[in-house]
C-alpha cells in the first residue's frame, strides 16, 4: 500500500507547538499533520515529548505557543470536550476509565451526547456497542475488575465511539500480547481504510514499521522530520531517535572482582505489573534497568523495596527479604531512592540538615536529645563529599536545584552504614549536567563499598556509561541482557524498541515450556 | 455484592430507626404520641436539609464545614428581615435575603476551592469563622423574635406529619433517582470518583464542583429557615450541624473520598441522629450518653459499610502471605 495521497484533507494539524514545564522545554516548535486515512506514527525515546504533544492535541494541556487545527477547523478553546466535538478521539496511555464505575457506565460517559441511549438502556446499549468491536470485553459491574489488556482495549473502543475524524493512540499496546496487538492493528487498519486519520504513538519500532504510512521522530522535544514509512528501517529510526551530542565523563568501572559474590538474588518474583523476574546482582555491581516507560520496571524496583506487593523470592546475602513492608526491606539493608523526590523521598519544606539526618537521628542523639554540633558536622562532611551546592544547611530542600535535591536524598544511603542494596529510580531525572556527574560518582563510590546497585533509568546513554550490566524489561519481563563490549547506547535503544513482538513471544513460550 | 453495598446504609439506618422506635415505644408511652412524633420530625428538618447539601459536597470529594455558621447567620438575619411586623409581600424579600446569603456563601466557597485551589475543609473553615463573626456582630446575644406566621407556615402539619417533611422526603427520593438514574448524576459521581479521567472524557469537572458547593450552601440556608422556626429568636449560638451533617451523609453511605452516597440514606441517618437526641430524655438519661451513643454508632456503621472491603483486603493479604511463604516452591516449579 502506498502512502494515502497527501492530497487527502488534513484531519489534525499542529503548527509550531511549544510547551515548557518549568525549566524543562518539553516541545520546541513542533509541527505535525495527519491526513484522512493515514496512519501517522510518532516515535521517540522516553521523555522526548510524545505524550506532551498528544496532551496538547487532545486539549488536556494548553500549549505555550502554536495552534491546533482539527478537521480543518482551528480549535478555539483548550478543552477535551471541545476537541472531541471537533472530531478528535484519543486513547490515553494511562486510560480514562473511572475504575469504580461499571464498564457500561464508562462507555456511556465516553460516548458523545447524540449517541447516548436512554439511561435505563445502557447495559443493553453497551452490549451492542462492544459486540460490534468483537474484543471480548466483559460488561463487569466494576471496571477495576478488567484485566490490563481489557482496560487498554476498552480505552481504544471509547476513543472510537464518537466516530472521530482523527484518532490518537498513545502506546496502545503496552499491556497487549502478540495476538491482541494483531487484533488491535486490524481494527486500526479498518478505521484508516474508512478514512480516519490515525496518530500512532509507540516506542515499539517493529510494530510501528508494520503499520505506519508515515513516521515522525521526536528527540528532546524537537521534531527530527517526517518520513515515508516504507523508506525507513529500525536502524534508520534509531539513529534519528538517539545521538545526543552531550558526552559525560562517567566514573571508572571497577575491574571485575576476582570472585563474583552475589548479594541480591531474585527468583520468580512477580507482582501485578511485572514478572516473573529472575535476577542476580553482585557485590559492587551496578545493574541498569532499561525499558520503555510502563513496562513494569518501577513496580519491580518498588516490590524489592517492599513498597509494592509481590510474590516469589528475593534474598539479600542469602536472607529472604520480607516483601511486605518498606521497613522490613530497610532493615535488611535495601534502600530505595525514589524517582518522585519531592513527593516520596524528601520533605521539601524542611532543611537540608533535617532531610539528611532524619533516618539516623538515634545515632546522633544522647539521652534522647539531638546533639546539634555532631549533626552539623555530619551534614557538613557529607555535603562536601557529595558536592551539594547550598547557601546553608538550614535552607529548605525545595529551594535547591533538582540535582542538589537528589544529592540530599543520596546522603541517606551514605549515612546508613548498613546499606547492602541500593535501588535508584531515575537518579538523574531533572538534574543538570554538572550535578549528574556528581551523582554518578556517588553511586559508583557506594558500589565500590560493596553495595549492589540497580539503576532504573529511561536514559540509555546514562545506563551505558554508568552500569556494569544492563537488563531490558518489556511487558514486565526481562527480555534482554547487555554487558561487556556490547554495552552501548545504540544497543540498549535497539533492545528497547525491538523488544516488542518476537522477544515477548519467546519469553512466553520459554515460561510455558517447563510447565 | 456491589448492589448490596449500595443498599447497606439504607437498610441499616431503617433497621436502627425501627428498632429504637419500637424499643422506646414499649418502654415509654410518651414516645408514640402524635405530639412527640410531630416534634421529632420537625426537629429533624434542619439536619435533614443541611445534610442533603453536605452529601452533595461529599459526592465531589469536598467538605463544607461552614454550613453550621451559615445556618446560624440565616437565623440572625431572619430576626431582622422576618420580624413580627413583616406581612404580605414583605415575606418575599425577607426570605430571598436568606437564600441570597446562601447563594453568595456557596459561590464564595466555590471560588476558594475551585479557582484558588484551597482544600475545601480549610477554605470552609475560614468561611465558618467569617459568618460566625458576622452573626455575633449583628446579634451579640439572642434577641429579636421571628415572625410567628412564617414559623407556623414552615411547620404546618397534616396529622403529625409536617408537610415540609414529606417534601424533603420527595426531594431525597428524586435526588437519588437523579444521582443513579441519569446522565448528569452519573457524571457527578464520575467527577467525585476520578477527576482526571472525567476531564479526559470531556466532562466539565470545574462546573460540577462549583455547583455542588453552591447547592450545599443553598440547602444550608433553607435549613436556616427551619432552625429559625425552632429557636424562634435571633440567636447567634452555633449548633453542631457542620459535623453532624457530615456524619449523616457518611452514615447514609457517602464516602469521604467522593463519588459515593445516597440522599435517601442521608435523610434516614438525619432522622436517626435526631431520634437518639429525642428519646434519651424520655429515658431520663443525660445528654452525654447521647453524644457517646451517637459516636459509637457512627463508628460501628462505618466499620460495617467497610466490611466487604475489609474482608477482601484481609483475604488478599493473607493470601499474599501464604503465597510468599510457599513462594520458593512455586518459583522452582514454574
Amino acid at each position: 500500500m502506498s502512502t494515502p495521497g497527501l492530497a487527502n484533507p488534513s484531519v489534525l494539524a499542529l503548527r509550531d507547538v511549544s510547551k515548557a514545564f518549568g525549566a524543562v522545554r518539553a516541545l520546541r516548535e513542533v509541527s505535525i499533520d495527519c491526513r484522512a486515512g493515514e496512519i501517522h506514527a510518532l516515535v521517540g525515546e522516553n521523555g522526548s515529548g510524545k505524550s506532551t504533544l498528544l496532551g496538547i492535541a487532545s486539549g488536556f494541556l494548553a500549549p505555550d505557543h502554536g495552534t491546533v487545527e482539527i478537521a480543518g477547523r482551528q480549535r478555539r478553546r483548550v478543552s477535551p470536550a471541545e476537541t472531541r466535538r471537533l472530531g478528535l478521539g484519543i486513547a490515553y496511555q494511562t486510560y480514562s476509565h473511572v475504575l469504580d464505575l461499571s464498564v457500561a457506565e464508562n462507555l456511556y460517559l465516553g460516548a458523545p451526547p447524540e449517541l447516548r441511549p436512554r439511561y435505563g438502556r445502557i447495559e443493553a446499549w453497551a452490549a451492542e456497542t462492544l459486540g460490534a468491536f468483537d474484543l471480548e470485553i466483559p460488561l463487569l459491574p466494576s471496571t477495576r475488575a478488567l484485566s490490563l489488556v481489557q482496560r487498554q482495549l476498552l480505552e481504544v473502543v471509547k476513543a472510537l465511539l464518537a466516530q472521530p475524524k482523527v484518532l490518537l493512540l498513545d502506546e496502545p499496546t503496552t499491556a497487549l500480547g502478540p495476538d491482541d496487538v494483531e487484533r488491535l492493528h486490524a481494527l486500526v487498519l479498518e478505521q484508516s481504510r474508512a478514512g480516519v486519520g490515525i496518530v500512532y504513538v509507540s516506542h515499539r519500532l517493529p510494530e510501528v514499521l508494520g503499520i505506519a504510512d508515515r513516521v515522525s521522530v521526536l528527540r528532546d522535544g524537537v521534531c527530527q522530520g517526517t518520513f515515508d514509512g516504507a523508506s525507513m528501517s529500525e536502524e534508520s529510526l534509531v539513529a534519528l531517535m538517539i545521538g545526543r551530542p552531550l558526552q559525560l565523563a562517567f566514573p571508572e568501572r571497577q575491574g571485575q572482582a576476582a570472585q563474583r559474590e552475589v548479594r541480591l538474588a531474585v527468583s520468580g518474583l512477580h507482582g501485578e505489573r511485572f514478572g516473573p523476574v529472575d535476577l542476580e546482582v553482585a557485590k559492587g555491581e551496578i545493574l541498569g534497568l532499561a525499558g520503555a516507560e510502563g513496562n513494569g520496571q518501577v513496580q519491580f524496583l518498588r516490590a524489592l523495596a517492599g513498597v509494592e506487593r509481590s510474590a516469589g523470592t528475593a534474598t539479600c546475602d542469602g536472607r529472604a527479604l520480607d516483601s511486605g513492608s518498606p521497613l522490613g526491606a530497610l532493615r535488611a539493608g535495601v534502600v530505595l531512592l525514589s524517582g518522585d523526590r519531592s513527593g516520596e523521598s524528601l520533605f521539601p519544606v524542611l532543611s537540608v540538615r533535617v532531610n539528611t539526618t532524619i533516618q539516623v537521628l538515634r545515632r546522633l542523639a544522647r539521652f534522647g536529645l539531638l546533639r546539634r554540633g555532631r549533626e552539623r558536622k555530619t551534614v557538613d562532611d557529607l555535603a562536601g563529599r557529595l558536592r551539594i551546592r547550598m547557601a546553608s544547611m538550614e535552607q529548605p530542600v525545595q529551594s535547591l536545584s533538582g540535582g542538589n535535591q537528589q544529592k540530599v536524598s543520596l546522603t541517606r544511603p551514605f549515612l546508613r552504614g548498613d546499606v547492602k542494596v541500593l535501588l535508584a529510580e531515575e537518579p538523574t531525572q531533572g538534574v543538570d549536567v554538572a550535578a549528574r556527574f556528581d551523582i554518578y560518582d556517588a553511586l559508583r563510590e557506594k558500589a565500590n563499598d560493596g553495595v549492589a546497585t540497580i539503576v532504573k533509568s529511561s536514559d540509555p546513554l546514562e545506563l551505558a556509561g554508568l552500569c556494569d550490566r544492563v537488563v531490558v524489561m518489556s511487558r514486565g519481563r526481562i527480555v534482554d541482557e547487555i554487558q561487556g563490549a556490547e554495552l552501548g547506547e545504540r544497543r540498549i535503544v535497539e533492545a528497547i524498541v525491538g523488544s516488542g513482538l518476537g522477544r515477548a513471544r519467546r519469553a512466553t513460550e520459554g515460561e510455558a515450556a517447563p510447565a | 455484592m456491589r448492589r448490596l453495598q449500595g443498599w447497606l446504609p439504607l437498610l441499616l439506618m431503617s433497621t436502627l430507626i425501627v428498632a429504637l422506635g419500637v424499643y422506646t415505644s414499649l418502654r415509654e408511652d410518651a414516645f408514640l404520641t402524635s405530639y412527640n412524633l410531630n416534634n421529632l420530625l420537625l426537629a429533624t428538618m434542619p439536619l435533614a436539609l443541611v445534610s442533603l447539601g453536605q452529601a452533595t459536597a461529599l459526592l465531589v470529594g469536598g467538605f463544607d464545614v461552614s454550613v453550621a455558621a451559615l445556618m446560624t447567620f440565616c437565623v440572625v438575619l431572619a430576626s431582622y428581615t422576618l420580624t413580627p411586623t413583616t406581612s404580605g409581600w414583605g415575606y418575599l424579600p425577607g426570605s430571598l435575603a436568606l437564600l441570597g446569603v446562601g447563594l453568595a456563601t456557596g459561590v464564595f466557597n466555590a471560588i476558594l476551592i475551585r479557582v484558588l485551589r484551597l482544600p475545601s475543609i480549610i477554605a470552609t473553615l475560614g468561611t465558618l469563622s467569617i459568618l460566625q463573626g458576622a452573626s455575633l456582630w449583628l446579634r451579640d446575644h439572642p434577641e429579636g423574635s421571628i415572625n410567628s406566621d412564617v414559623i407556623s407556615g414552615l411547620t404546618k402539619s397534616v396529622g403529625f406529619v409536617p408537610i415540609a417533611f414529606v417534601a424533603v422526603c420527595v426531594l431525597g427520593v428524586a435526588a437519588d433517582l437523579w444521582l443513579y438514574r441519569s446522565r448528569t448524576g452519573l457524571a457527578l459521581r464520575a467527577v467525585g470518583l476520578d477527576e482526571t479521567s472525567s476531564r479526559r472524557l470531556g466532562m466539565h469537572t470545574g462546573v460540577a464542583v462549583i455547583l455542588a458547593f453552591v447547592v450545599c450552601s443553598l440547602m444550608a440556608s433553607i435549613a436556616g429557615f427551619y432552625l429559625a422556626a425552632e429557636v424562634q429568636i435571633g440567636s447567634p449560638i452555633i449548633g453542631n450541624y457542620g459535623l453532624e451533617s457530615i456524619a449523616a451523609a457518611v452514615l447514609g453511605g457517602a464516602s469521604l473520598a467522593g463519588g459515593r452516597g445516597s440522599y435517601v440514606g442521608t435523610l434516614l441517618a438525619a432522622l436517626f441522629l435526631t431520634l437518639i437526641d429525642n428519646v434519651l430524655p424520655l429515658f431520663q438519661q443525660p445528654t452525654e450518653y447521647s453524644e457517646i451513643t451517637i459516636g459509637l454508632l457512627i463508628l460501628l456503621a462505618l466499620v460495617l459499610y467497610k466490611s466487604p472491603e475489609l474482608v477482601s483486603r484481609l483475604r488478599t493479604s493473607w493470601g499474599g502471605v501464604g503465597r510468599l511463604r510457599t513462594g520458593g516452591g512455586e518459583a522452582s516449579a514454574g
